[in-house]
């Protein structure tokens, strides 16, 4: 008899206690409290940067749905596609069984984490704006995914990088007055709310596009005005366009950048991605906008 | 006029047939799974059957498709009306500067960041009745509607709105233009079950209304002296019109931004078909119209391998060739 009550109270205990074990609450960077019940084995990633994430994390077996553009690595192309991160599309999405949907904050429309929420998918919003929340985002979705340890030692990584980047840049006295060029028609930089303007005072440099408009538009004469001592123009444009650009304004003779030959080509995507890249993003800046630094 | 009832409803049943066939393709197709079978088994709701799939089908496609079947619907009878009431083959639902109006409110709604539902299409429907509101104060110089300056005023409103709207886009930050651009292809993606039947609600008086007055569409198309020696009161039946089509046409606007050209060619294909009686064609227009929009979505999502298509692109490829077609056959 008293056996039998024992194990009355035991069995639904022991039941209670095993899905508290299994059932975690995270809080993800927007403030939203995200439960899941088991570690993730099919994670959906709608933006680019978070498929870089998770493979730099090693963890691609679990990742089985990405959006169009996740190129990087290469290998992220085979993962299947569920349409692109400014309209990630729902059936899609759906039909892959996702046990765990990581978004961003900036680019995935809202509407989509809403109904994705009604579906009872568990959503995780991750909004990196600065080097710091990108940082803390790999640390959490790290910890999401159930590979906390790893992604503390990629950050610990990172921010050794970062550490070493700012000792040598301290030695500098002048900051070079830099225009970082996104856009070709119109002339597009980067304004002071971007990773890009973070990276360059990171860098050293002067951000020239000193304004709380993200992505400010200049007129030729704007940018000439300005007086540039470095160009650096993304690799959004292709080679030969770069090349033509680079001799547009290499018409203006008496532009620092021009006298110097400081006109250079980056890979926008290590920089403007906010991903372990970004850290190799701030080393090659450090590298155009210093270069007397690494003598 | 037995006869005539007897045509309205062999033709709508018949196109209700199609309407029905396509709905069904539009359940069973779609980027992903796919099959006559896989919905078979979950209607009868066979314990084998994927939940996953029971959830696209019902959680997800029947509401875009039932959406398909309302816009293709409102949009096809909305461009048959002002094609009677404008007495202009050129009209299509969106003459009298309701998709200007409507545009410049969602794009201001999506700048404000608010929620699709209701934000943002509250917005658009403010901005539509606005200008429509402007429209008709402005063409109605006397005492009567007259119908030229009305498609003049529409005209000129929208191409302000057009401007409007370019210097709103100019504004914007980068990761919304996205957004309103997509709203301004015309989306069915972003349907609830709820809203669908939120919309159906208020749609279906609408299509009652005009169905009554269908016979007075026909009268009006003979001109205003002659229908109104006919005993037909023009000026409020033109404003009965006007009002509860540009009523519809803003609630499905707001709902699924601009989809363009459904509104301009279903309704002429079904008059070459069917002929120039408006009380077969309002019912034709609202089953056909619905058939159509709800094929062109289900192709729009379904062939292309990297993501969906704007619906838009395909009724226009679709749409055009058939119109051509018809029309040498015509001739």
């Amino acid at each position: 008899m008293k056996k039998s009550k024992f194990y009355k109270i035991l069995i639904p205990m022991i039941l209670i206690f095993s899905t508290t074990v299994y059932s975690k609450t995270f809080t993800d960077q927007l403030g939203r409290k995200v439960v899941i019940s088991k570690k993730p084995e099919r994670i959906v990633a709608l933006a680019p940067s978070i498929t870089e994430i998770i493979f730099a994390l090693k963890e691609e077996e679990r990742l089985k749905g990405a959006t169009l553009f996740s190129d990087y690595p290469p290998k992220a192309r085979a993962i299947p596609r569920v349409g692109s991160y400014v309209r990630p599309e729902l059936e899609r999405i759906i039909a892959l069984k996702p046990d765990l949907i990581i978004a961003v904050k900036d680019g995935n429309p809202k509407e989509i984490v809403r109904r994705l929420e009604k579906f009872k998918f568990p959503v995780f919003v991750v909004n990196p704006v600065g080097m710091e929340s990108v940082l803390s985002a790999i640390e959490d979705i790290g910890e999401i995914i159930g590979e906390k340890e790893s992604s503390e030692i990629l950050v610990k990584d990172m921010k050794e990088r970062i550490q070493k980047v700012k000792t040598v840049v301290s030695q500098v006295k002048v900051k070079p007055r830099v225009f970082f060029q996104i856009g070709i028609k119109p002339i597009v930089s980067a304004g002071k709310n971007t990773f890009i303007h973070e990276l360059i005072e990171l860098a050293g440099g002067k951000n020239l596009a000193d304004t709380t408009i993200s992505y400010p538009r200049y007129s030729v004469e704007q940018v000439v005005k300005l007086s540039p001592e470095i160009f650096i123009i993304t690799s959004m444009a292709r080679l030969e366009i770069f090349e033509e650009v680079k001799a547009k304004w290499s018409k203006w003779k008496h532009m620092p950048a021009v006298i110097n030959d400081k006109i250079y080509i980056v890979d926008s995507n290590i920089l403007d991605r906010p991903t372990p890249r970004m850290v190799s993003g701030l080393e090659k800046l450090v590298r155009i906008i210093h270069p007397d630094l690494f003598k | 006029m037995p006869s005539t009832l007897k045509k309205i409803i062999i033709i709508s049943g018949a196109l209700s047939l199609i309407l029905l066939i396509s709905i069904s393709f539009g359940l069973c197709f779609g980027s992903t799974v796919g099959g006559f079978k896989s919905i078979w088994e979950s209607i009868t709701g066979q314990p084998q059957s994927d939940p996953v799939m029971v959830m696209i089908i019902w959680e997800h496609r029947l509401p875009r498709v039932m959406m398909g079947v309302l816009a293709g619907a409102t949009l096809s009878l909305g461009g048959l009306v002002f094609q009677a009431l404008l007495r202009n083959s050129l009209a299509e639902p969106y003459i009298l500067g309701i998709s200007g109006g409507a545009a410049i409110g969602a794009i201001i709604g999506i700048n404000l960041d608010l929620s699709y539902f209701p934000g943002v299409s509250l917005c658009a429907f403010s901005g539509s009745l606005l200008t429509l509101f402007f429209v008709v104060v402005t063409s109605s110089g006397g005492a009567s509607l007259k119908k030229d300056s009305m498609i003049l005023s529409g005209v000129m409103v929208n191409a302000f709105c057009s401007a409007v709207i370019m210097f709103l886009i100019s504004l914007t930050k980068d990761s919304k233009i996205h957004n309103i651009m997509f709203w301004l292809m015309g989306d069915l993606a972003s349907t609830e079950n709820s809203q669908v039947l939120l919309l159906l609600s208020l749609l279906t008086p609408c299509f009652i209304i005009l169905f009554l007055l269908s016979h007075y569409m026909n009268l009006l198309l003979m001109g205003k002296e002659m229908a109104q020696s006919m005993g037909v009161n023009v000026n409020v039946i033109t404003f009965i019109l006007l009002l509860v089509t540009s009523f519809m046409v803003s609630a499905i606007v707001c709902y699924c931004g601009l989809i363009g050209f459904v509104g301009l060619v279903t309704p002429h294909i079904l008059r070459m078909i069917l002929g120039p009686d408006h009380r077969i064609l309002v019912p034709a227009t609202i089953v056909g119209g619905g058939a159509y929009l709800v094929i062109c979505d289900l192709l729009a999502r379904a062939i292309p391998e990297q993501g969906e298509m704007p619906v838009g692109v395909i009724t226009a490829m679709i749409g055009a060739p058939v119109f051509v077609f018809l029309l040498k056959k015509v001739r």
